[in-house]
C-alpha cells in the first residue's frame, strides 16, 4: 500500500494545440488537506476535470491507492471514491434538501420509482456523516450558501468518498461561514478522507492545508508541505513576481469634503450614519455580512431610499432617487457580483467599457460611431493593462481579474467625483488584485474620492486612509491612517 | 415541524390557486342566484375542461423540465386530421374508434420525436424550436397533404364515442345534460402525469433538469435521452388529445387548434408552474384550468356579452401571474 492516495505524474493535456497542462506531478495523502493553488487560468480546473474523468489526459500516469488507472470516466471516479464539489455546488434549488441529498445515489442505483421512505433514510444517513442538522423538507434554494455547501458535502460523503475535491468553496462565504466550513473540513480530514482544496486565497491556504501544490501556466511550480513556505514565497510561486503590499498614502486630500452623510437611516438596515469623504481619500467601510455596509452603498447610488438623514454633495443637499441621478451627480458604483450585475459577458469589451458613457460619446442626433467606442476601449485597455489583443472580443473571453478591470473602467470612463467599490477583488487572484489596488491608488491621487466596501481586512488595511467599521447597522468605530490594522478592526467588528 | 408544514403549504402557489377557485365559485354562485352549482352547469363546466385540461397536462410536464412547447396544438391538429382522413378513406372506425386513436398517437409520437431530436441534439432553445416546428406542421397539414375539413362524413365510430356519456342530470328547469365519457381519459391522464412527476425517477429528472440542467447531468441523468423521450411522449399524448377533441366536436378541422397554446401556457403558469422550469403540479394546473373554464362559462350565466370573455380570461391570468410573481419576489427577499 502506497503512502499516497492519489499520485499523478507527467500529466499533459492540450486543447486544440494549446497546452493547458504541461508535465504536472502531484500527490495526495489520505487524511490530509491538500491545497491546489494558482491564479485564474493556470490549469487548476483542467486538472480537476482529469481527476474526475470529465476530460481524458493526453499523457501521464495516475495511481490511485497504488494501483495504476489507465482511463477514468466520471462513473469510475465515483466508484473509486472521488467526489467533486463544484463551485456552483451542483444543487437543485427547486427541490427539497432531502431530494438533493438522495437523488444522486438513487440515479446511480438505477431506480425507476421514488420511495419517499428510502429517500428520507438516505438523506438522514448523509446528514449524520458530519452530524449536521437541517429541515429535510426545506427548499434548497432558500438556504444560505453555507448551508447549501454543507448539503453538497453530505451528498458527496454518501458515496464512501476517499477523496473530496472542493473547487473554490469559500468564494461566496463570509468569514464566519468559512470558519464553520473549515471545522467540517478538519473533521473529514481526521476521519481519514483526503481533501483537495482549490483556492487562491493565501490566508486560507495557510490556515487549512497540510500540503500545497502551486500551479502556474499549466505547470506545477511547487509541491510540498505548506509549512515549508512563507506567504511571500507562496505569492511568488503563484504569480511569478515579487509582490509587496503597497500601502496607500494619500497625496492630495482636498480641504472640503466632497461627500457628507448626516444621520442617514434606512429602517432595519442601518441608522444614524455620519461620515465625510474628501477628494483624494480612500475610505474603507467594513463589517460583517448584514452589518448594513452594502445597503449604505446602495443608498448612495439611489438603489435604496433612506427616509431620514441628509446626503450632501459638494456642499449641496441632494436626493438620490435612482442610479441615473447618482450618475448625473458623478457618483459611480461597482457592484459585488461583477458577472451578474456589472457585465454583459456576450458583448465586446469595448462596448462594455463605454456602456455608461455613451452619452459622452454621442454625436449629433444621438448617433454613435463604432470607432469611437473602440478608441475609448483601447485607452482603458492600455491604462489597466487588460489582457486582450482586441477590444472587439467578447468580455467572456477574459479571466475574472480582467473582467473586473472592465467593470472598473466602465465607471471610470465617466468623469466621477465619488467612486464606490463593493468588494472590488472578490474572486480575483493575487496578481490581478494587486493591479486593481494600484489603479485605485492612482485614481485617488488624481483627485477621486473612493469608498471601498469590503470584508477582506487585508484589503482594507492596505488601501484605506480611513476606515469606518459597522455592526448591526451602526458605525461602531472610525480609524485613522496609523491605527488601521487587522487586529484593531477585528476587535471592533466582534 | 407542524408549523413548518403549514408554512410550506401556505407558501405554495397551488394553495392560493385553490383558495381563489373556491372564493370565485362562491362569488359567482351568489351573483348568478345559485345557478353555478346546478348539476347541469357543473356537468357542462367539467365537460369543457376536458380538452384544455389535457393539453394543460402536456404543457405542464414540458414546463417542469424548463422548456416551452408551442407546437403541441399543431401536433394534435396534424395527427387527428391525418388520422381522420385515413380512416375516412379506408372506411375504418365505423363502430370502434380505436384504430383512429392509434394512428393519431403514432403520428403524434413521430412529430414529437422530431421536436425531441432537434432539442436534444442541437441544444437549442425549446421555444424557438417548437415555434418553428409548429409552423412546419401546419404547413405539412395545409400545404403538403392538403388535408380537408371532415364534418358530416366523420366516421361513425368517433361520433358515437363522442356522444357517449357516463350519466345524465336534470336541472330544476327540466334541462338535461350529460356527463361525457371523455372525462375518464382526462382524469386518467391527470393521475398518470401526477404519478410520473412525483413517484418516478423520470418525473424527478424533469424537475431536476428544470431546476439545474448542468447539475442533473453531473448527478448522472442522461439529459439528452430524457428530453428526447419527453418530447416524443408529449407528441403522442397530443395526438391522443386531438382525437378526443374530434370525437367531442364531431368534426375534424385542420386549423381548429391554431393559437391554442397561447391560452394553455398562461393557464399552466397561473397554476403555479414557473417559466424558468422546475416548479408546477397537477393539482395547481387543474385548479387553474377550472378557474378559467368557470369564468368563461359564468359569463353566460351572469349574462355578460361573450365579447367580454377574452377580456376577463386575460385579466384572470394576468392577476394570477402577478400574484405568483409577487410571491417569488417576497421569498427571494
Amino acid at each position: 500500500m502506497s503512502e499516497y492516495l492519489l499520485e499523478m505524474s507527467g500529466i499533459c493535456k492540450s486543447f486544440t494545440g494549446v497546452k493547458a497542462l504541461d508535465n504536472v506531478n502531484f500527490k495526495v495523502r489520505p487524511g490530509k488537506v491538500m491545497c491546489l493553488a494558482g491564479e485564474n487560468g493556470c490549469g487548476k480546473s483542467t486538472l480537476v476535470k482529469i481527476i474526475s474523468g470529465v476530460y481524458t489526459k493526453d499523457e501521464g500516469e495516475v495511481l490511485f491507492e497504488g494501483k495504476k488507472i489507465s482511463k477514468i470516466t466520471p462513473a469510475e471516479a465515483t466508484k473509486l471514491g472521488i467526489q467533486v464539489i463544484y463551485q456552483d455546488l451542483s444543487i437543485f434549488p427547486n427541490l427539497t434538501v432531502m431530494e438533493n441529498l438522495a437523488i444522486n445515489s438513487e440515479i446511480t442505483a438505477g431506480r425507476a420509482l421514488v420511495n419517499r421512505k428510502r429517500w428520507e433514510a438516505t438523506a438522514k444517513e448523509a446528514l449524520s456523516k458530519i452530524g449536521y442538522n437541517i429541515d429535510l423538507y426545506a427548499k434548497m434554494g432558500e438556504l444560505s450558501v453555507a448551508d447549501k455547501q454543507l448539503v453538497a458535502i453530505c451528498r458527496a460523503l454518501l458515496f464512501n468518498a476517499k477523496l473530496i475535491i472542493m473547487d473554490e468553496p469559500t468564494t461566496a462565504l463570509t468569514k464566519r461561514e468559512v470558519d464553520a466550513l473549515f471545522k467540517t473540513v478538519r473533521q473529514l480530514r481526521d476521519s481519514g478522507i483526503a481533501i483537495m482544496f482549490i483556492s487562491h486565497k493565501t490566508e486560507e491556504i495557510f490556515e487549512i492545508s497540510d500540503d500545497v501544490c502551486i500551479m502556474r501556466n499549466g505547470k506545477n511550480v511547487y509541491s510540498g508541505l505548506t509549512s515549508d513556505l512563507t506567504p511571500q514565497q507562496f505569492t511568488f510561486h503563484m504569480t511569478g513576481r515579487e509582490l509587496t503590499a503597497d500601502h496607500f498614502i494619500p497625496k492630495n486630500i482636498s480641504k472640503d469634503p466632497v461627500l457628507k452623510v448626516e444621520h442617514l437611516t434606512l429602517k432595519n438596515k442601518f441608522e444614524d450614519i455620519n461620515f465625510e469623504l474628501r477628494k483624494g481619500e480612500i475610505l474603507g467601510v467594513t463589517g460583517l455580512l448584514g452589518s448594513g455596509r452594502t445597503e449604505l452603498a446602495l443608498s448612495l447610488f439611489g438603489l435604496e431610499h433612506p427616509k431620514e438623514g441628509k446626503i450632501i454633495l459638494n456642499g449641496k443637499e441632494v436626493h438620490i432617487g435612482s442610479p441615473i441621478q447618482a450618475q448625473n451627480l458623478k457618483i459611480g458604483y461597482v457592484p459585488e457580483d461583477r458577472l451578474t450585475e456589472g457585465l454583459c459577458l456576450n458583448q465586446p469589451i469595448a462596448d462594455n467599457i463605454t456602456l455608461s458613457s455613451l452619452k459622452r460619446l454621442c454625436k449629433a442626433f444621438g448617433l454613435l460611431k463604432k470607432q469611437d467606442l473602440i478608441d475609448d476601449g483601447n485607452i482603458w485597455k492600455e491604462k489597466f493593462s487588460i489582457a486582450t489583443d482586441d477590444v472587439r472580443k467578447f468580455a467572456s473571453t477574459l479571466s475574472g481579474g480582467n473582467q473586473q478591470k472592465i467593470v472598473l473602467s466602465k465607471w471610470l470612463s465617466n468623469d466621477l467625483d465619488v467612486l464606490i467599490l463593493n468588494g472590488p477583488t472578490v474572486g480575483v487572484d493575487v496578481g490581478a488584485k494587486q493591479d486593481i489596488h494600484a489603479l485605485v491608488h492612482e485614481l485617488a491621487n488624481e483627485g477621486l474620492a473612493v469608498i471601498i466596501i469590503s470584508d477582506d481586512l487585508s484589503e482594507v488595511v492596505v488601501n484605506c486612509s480611513r476606515v469606518i467599521v459597522m455592526r448591526d447597522g451602526k458605525i461602531v468605530g472610525e480609524l485613522e491612517e496609523n491605527d488601521i490594522t487587522e487586529e484593531v478592526i477585528l476587535e471592533i467588528i466582534r | 415541524m407542524n408549523t413548518n408544514r403549514v408554512k410550506r403549504i401556505i407558501g405554495r402557489a397551488e394553495f392560493w390557486i385553490f383558495i381563489a377557485l373556491v372564493v370565485m365559485c362562491i362569488a359567482i354562485q351568489a351573483i348568478s342566484g345559485g345557478q353555478l352549482f346546478e348539476p347541469s352547469t357543473v356537468v357542462t363546466i367539467l365537460r369543457s375542461m376536458v380538452v384544455d385540461g389535457m393539453f394543460a397536462m402536456v404543457c405542464l410536464i414540458v414546463m417542469v423540465s424548463g422548456g416551452f412547447d408551442l407546437s403541441f396544438p399543431a401536433i394534435a391538429a396534424l395527427a387527428y386530421s391525418l388520422s381522420c382522413t385515413i380512416c375516412l378513406n379506408m372506411g375504418w372506425c365505423q363502430t370502434n374508434p380505436l384504430a383512429g386513436f392509434i394512428i393519431a398517437v403514432v403520428i403524434g409520437a413521430i412529430l414529437g420525436m422530431l421536436n425531441g431530436w432537434i432539442i436534444s441534439n442541437f441544444k437549442l432553445d425549446t421555444m424557438i424550436v417548437t415555434l418553428g416546428t409548429q409552423t412546419f406542421f401546419l404547413g405539412v397539414s395545409m400545404g403538403l397533404l392538403q388535408l380537408k375539413e371532415i364534418t358530416s362524413q366523420l366516421p361513425l365510430g368517433f361520433r358515437t364515442f363522442g356522444e357517449s356519456y357516463l350519466f345524465e342530470v336534470t336541472n330544476s328547469a327540466g334541462l338535461r345534460s350529460t356527463m361525457t365519457t371523455m372525462f375518464i381519459p382526462f382524469v386518467l391522464l391527470c393521475l398518470i402525469v401526477s404519478f410520473v412527476l412525483n413517484r418516478t425517477m423520470f418525473g424527478r429528472a424533469l424537475y431536476a433538469i428544470g431546476g439545474n440542467e448542468v447539475s442533473a447531468e453531473r448527478a448522472g441523468y442522461n439529459v439528452k435521452r430524457i428530453k428526447f423521450i419527453l418530447y416524443t411522449v408529449v407528441g403522442a399524448i397530443s395526438g391522443f388529445i386531438g382525437m378526443i377533441r374530434v370525437c367531442m366536436a364531431r368534426q375534424s378541422i385542420p386549423k381548429a387548434l391554431i393559437g391554442k397554446e397561447m391560452t394553455i401556457i398562461p393557464a399552466v403558469i397561473l397554476g403555479g408552474a414557473s417559466i424558468f422550469g422546475g416548479e408546477g403540479s397537477v393539482f395547481g394546473t387543474v385548479c387553474a384550468v377550472a378557474i378559467i373554464t368557470v369564468v368563461s362559462n359564468s359569463m353566460l350565466l351572469i349574462g355578460i356579452d361573450s365579447y367580454w370573455q377574452d377580456f376577463f380570461n386575460g385579466l384572470v391570468i394576468l392577476i394570477g401571474i402577478m400574484i405568483s410573481a409577487i410571491q417569488t419576489m417576497r421569498r427571494n427577499k
